[in-house]
């Protein structure tokens, strides 16, 4: 390890010198982090848990782009991780987070090899953000933005192993330009007996005819090589193919128009399974057509949008959740006198204790109806329709980030009876720049967020659902001596209400119903401060405060406390 | 105007090509696992049923989810037991038809019968009882040797130590089937033999189809007494007129020895291929005197024969009944 670091040094500092000919860069992340936790139970509830826990590391992220000739760049990211308490090299782990190989072949086609970053549409692939975010407060997205970086969680791309390959044609003639991009990842090493290697790959062919219309074919595949295993092994195959248009209807002095959608096919195939259940094959569609209405002299824009997403619609690109919530969490995995696993909270999900998909998972995972029933598998969730309208207003000074998202969806199939669960969500956001009110230069900022959500079905008492689900994301972020912050932020979320919790098998069949009532609260309370030496550089103390009061049939109440101290610089 | 005319358009296209799955549910029915019991149309049954005219009992019922349920039908005199389960809502001639038949030896006899439903994953379901009374049993498929009820015929032969009683017993309830069945009882303390019978041909043989691949022999058997799986078992001997001449030389011709050992106190049923007599219990070719292919065609003679453990110092007894021949499938008693 200690010749590890040795050599890494000097490296750098060849590459150092090489840098006055612009042969390399290198950029990166370091950062220092210190927990200390403190878990908050009725001591007759638990007294074994240890309740208190400090730790911490110090971190090294350093990524050299390397530039052999003007068409080629070569991407090497290395960890050096410390954790706190280690003594004189304990506790070091040295790790290499990223290679890449990129470059340009006769100014025409782009590639991308090693580890890259992939994203198409929303219902082919998209890594969904996790729940527990509507426009969030600074104290919260400082942390959030660490365990983001941490698990290449970039907007809405998903990290692979792959390639990559882009060009553009343009042609003269029917279409403007015609833009082509594929791609190829493994997903799975084979273990040489039963499971053999799977492969993802796919593309998109991008037709722009003008300014006003594009048109866009997206495919994938999802595969398993089965001779790469036993003979006898099984082969699942998931295709999605799709197609998404923009169109531009207008656009005058006061209004502008543009309508947009995708819709496409699913079919997945479960071949040579032993298991009975497996079905042979499965196919769904799905459509999404929106509208989008700029008006711009009032500086706001309506959309309106029709969808209807099949019950058999798989698509694990664009399903797979980031959050797998039928895991304990990383921080007091068990607890109680009883060791019972402690269930993924929503204070979990937004500091990063959860744990999180790497890969694209073909199974539709398990999530929490009080956090998200709607479509807890973003756009894609199966068994969806209905219509949705945003309201987003342009920013202005004052006020930026503001909007209001309504989805009234209903399930397309009856789960478990002929009558169709209904759901209302709705989401309310918007950040107020106080000081703009009162022409302060130093900013006082609010940020403020509601969400509802509602889950609703008639019918016997046994088929009868009534849900409910409030969360307010809110919080102040106020300069008050520059460059130096005062952070304070809240998250409450309520629920109450009852559901069938739908219980899959392997192959995504529903086989049972949970019958849950719900009825919790969970809040979190943080405060601290900011210190941004420059841009992408903050020292930020906090504390916070999570509390879970569980009134349902054996819920047990719980709080966990986090005094922590983060030191991050980005370059 | 003309633009927001298209867009609707669009979309209302878009809306009419929803699927409305109004008949589809997705996953198990709410109503099977959580929704309450009860019972939408009741049974109705006839008082009497007689199978041998080819009438059947079918069990009419409609409850109100999917659930397991269970038909029992009891003979009040034999103790027959016929048994039908399933996991439907509605129990109709798909899934509850009784042609008369029982699960095992002993089969029905002319007497009355108790039907029992009951539904064991519902707390709250009632029990059905009804009845219903039989005066015909139903028709046998097959070659019906004998199941003793017209006495010892004049062709047959019997043996029985001297301390044995051999013969044929009727009216006790105690049958496979119908009144009479032949009964071995004695204590044998010097031989494992206790008594046989040896049911012969009528004429030169008993008419039975030539292809042995798919003829099954089945005799009901019941041993009771000086019991264990050592201790006691049936053999049975198939003596075949290999040359014709109406006579078994047994040191020229094919016997076929078959044993049956004791499994439990019950009637059990004896069924086998007549083609797997060429091989014995090893799977090796049974060694015989005559061309070692099993013929039923050349059958002359069925011998069954009672063998218990002479060491064991107790009485021996054991039954046998029914016997008969059928083709491509066992005997259903």
């Amino acid at each position: 390890m200690k010749n590890s670091i040795i050599a890494l040094i000097a490296f750098c500092f060849i590459l150092k010198l090489e840098a006055q000919n612009k042969k390399f860069q290198i950029n990166g992340a370091a950062r220092s982090y210190l927990f200390t936790n403190e878990l908050k139970i009725d001591q007759a509830l638990d007294s074994i848990t240890p309740k208190k826990s400090n730790y911490g590391h110090n971190l090294l992220d350093l990524g050299i782009s390397v530039f052999p000739n003007s068409t080629t760049e070569v991407i090497s990211m290395f960890r050096i991780r410390n954790e706190l308490g280690g003594f004189w090299g304990g506790g070091v782990t040295f790790n290499v987070r990223q290679l890449t190989l990129k470059g340009v072949v006769k100014n025409i086609v782009r590639y991308e090899l090693g580890d890259i970053d992939l994203k198409m549409t929303s219902y082919t692939l998209f890594n969904t953000r996790e729940e527990g975010i509507t426009n969030e407060a600074e104290i919260f997205a400082i942390r959030r933005k660490v365990f983001h970086y941490d698990l290449f969680y970039n907007d809405n791309y998903w990290r692979m192993q792959g390639a990559k390959v882009d060009f553009t044609l343009l042609p003269d003639r029917v279409f403007k330009k015609i833009s082509f991009k594929s791609y190829l990842t493994r997903q799975r090493a084979t273990d040489g007996l039963t499971k053999p290697e799977r492969l993802y790959g796919g593309g998109s062919i991008n037709f722009v005819k003008n300014k006003k219309l594009n048109i866009q074919l997206n495919s994938y595949n999802m595969f398993d090589l089965s001779q790469t295993a036993s003979i006898d092994s099984s082969k699942f195959t998931n295709s999605v193919f799709t197609s998404n248009f923009n169109y531009k209807i207008s656009n005058r002095e006061k209004i502008a128009l543009k309508l947009y959608g995708e819709t496409g096919i699913s079919n997945s195939k479960y071949l040579n399974y032993t298991n009975s259940d497996a079905p042979s094959s499965i196919s769904d569609w799905f459509y999404d057509i929106a509208s989008s209405t700029h008006f711009k002299k009032k500086k706001f824009r309506l959309e309106i949008g029709v969808k209807d997403v099949g019950k058999n619609f798989r698509s694990p690109g664009g399903q797979t959740k980031r959050i797998n919530y039928s895991k304990s969490p990383g921080l007091y995995q068990q607890f109680t006198n009883e060791y019972i696993g402690r269930e993924v909270s929503f204070s979990d999900v937004i500091n990063g204790n959860a744990e999180a998909s790497f890969k694209i998972s073909e199974t539709l995972m398990s999530y929490n109806a009080a956090y998200n029933n709607t479509n807890p598998y973003g756009d894609a969730t199966p068994n969806r329709r209905g219509v949705y309208i945003n309201l987003e207003w342009l920013d202005s000074v004052k006020i930026k980030n503001s909007y209001v998202k309504l989805l009234f969806l209903q399930e397309s199939v009856g789960t478990g009876t002929l009558k169709r669960k209904s759901f209302i969500l709705s989401r309310i956001g918007t950040n107020i720049f106080i000081n703009e009110y009162f022409n302060w230069k130093k900013i006082l900022k609010i940020n403020f967020g509601l969400q509802n959500e509602f889950t609703f079905r008639e019918g016997e008492t046994y088929e009868k659902i009534n849900l409910s689900s409030h969360f307010i994301d809110a919080g102040l972020s106020y300069e008050f001596i520059p460059k130096l912050s005062f952070l304070i932020g809240c998250k409450f979320w309520i629920a109450k209400g009852n559901e069938h919790l739908i219980i899959r098998d392997d192959f995504n069949t529903i086989i049972n119903f949970n019958m849950i009532d719900i009825n919790f609260s969970e809040s979190i309370i943080a405060t601290g401060i900011k210190y941004d030496f420059e841009d992408k550089n903050t020292l930020t103390l906090q504390y916070q405060s999570f509390n879970l009061k569980n009134r349902s049939v054996n819920g047990i109440d719980y709080g966990i406390s986090e005094f922590i101290i983060l030191y991050s610089l980005f370059f | 105007m003309k633009k927001i005319i298209q867009i609707s358009v669009i979309i209302l296209l878009a809306i009419a090509c929803r699927k409305n799955d109004i008949e589809t549910i997705e996953g198990p029915n709410l109503n099977d696992l959580y929704g309450p019991f009860s019972i939408l149309s009741k049974l109705k049954l006839d008082e009497n049923v007689n199978f041998t005219n080819d009438e059947s009992v079918i069990f009419n019922m409609e409850i109100s989810k999917q659930t397991n349920w269970e038909i029992e039908i009891t003979g009040a005199n034999s103790g027959a037991s016929r048994k039908f389960t399933g996991n439907d809502r509605i129990i109709s001639i798909n899934n509850a038809i009784w042609k008369g038949g029982a699960d095992a030896f002993p089969s029905f006899g002319l007497e009355k019968s108790y039907v029992k439903i009951n539904f064991p994953n519902e707390q709250d379901a009632p029990v059905i009882n009804d009845s219903i009374t039989i005066t015909g049993l139903k028709s046998d498929k097959g070659n019906f040797i004998t199941s003793f009820e017209n006495g010892f015929k004049n062709h047959w032969d019997l043996f029985n130590q001297t301390t044995v009683s051999g013969s044929i017993a009727c009216s006790n309830n105690k049958a496979a089937k119908g009144n009479c069945y032949y009964k071995w009882s004695g204590l044998v303390p010097w031989d494992w033999a206790i008594g046989s019978v040896q049911i012969k041909a009528p004429g030169s043989s008993f008419s039975l189809p030539p292809n042995a691949n798919n003829l099954f022999f089945n005799m009901g058997v019941k041993m009771v007494k000086n019991t264990g799986p050592e201790n006691c078992f049936f053999q049975l001997w198939f003596d075949e007129d290999d040359n014709g001449d109406g006579i078994f030389d047994e040191n020229t011709e094919d016997r076929f020895i078959y044993e049956y050992w004791y499994e439990n106190d019950e009637w059990n049923l004896v069924s086998f291929k007549y083609g797997d007599l060429k091989y014995d219990a090893n799977g090796d070719l049974s060694v015989v005197k005559g061309n070692g292919l099993p013929e039923p065609s050349k059958l002359i003679s069925i011998n069954i024969f009672f063998l218990a453990n002479q060491d064991s110092g107790i009485k021996s007894e054991a039954y046998a009944d029914h016997i008969i021949f059928t083709e491509n499938e066992s005997y259903k008693p």
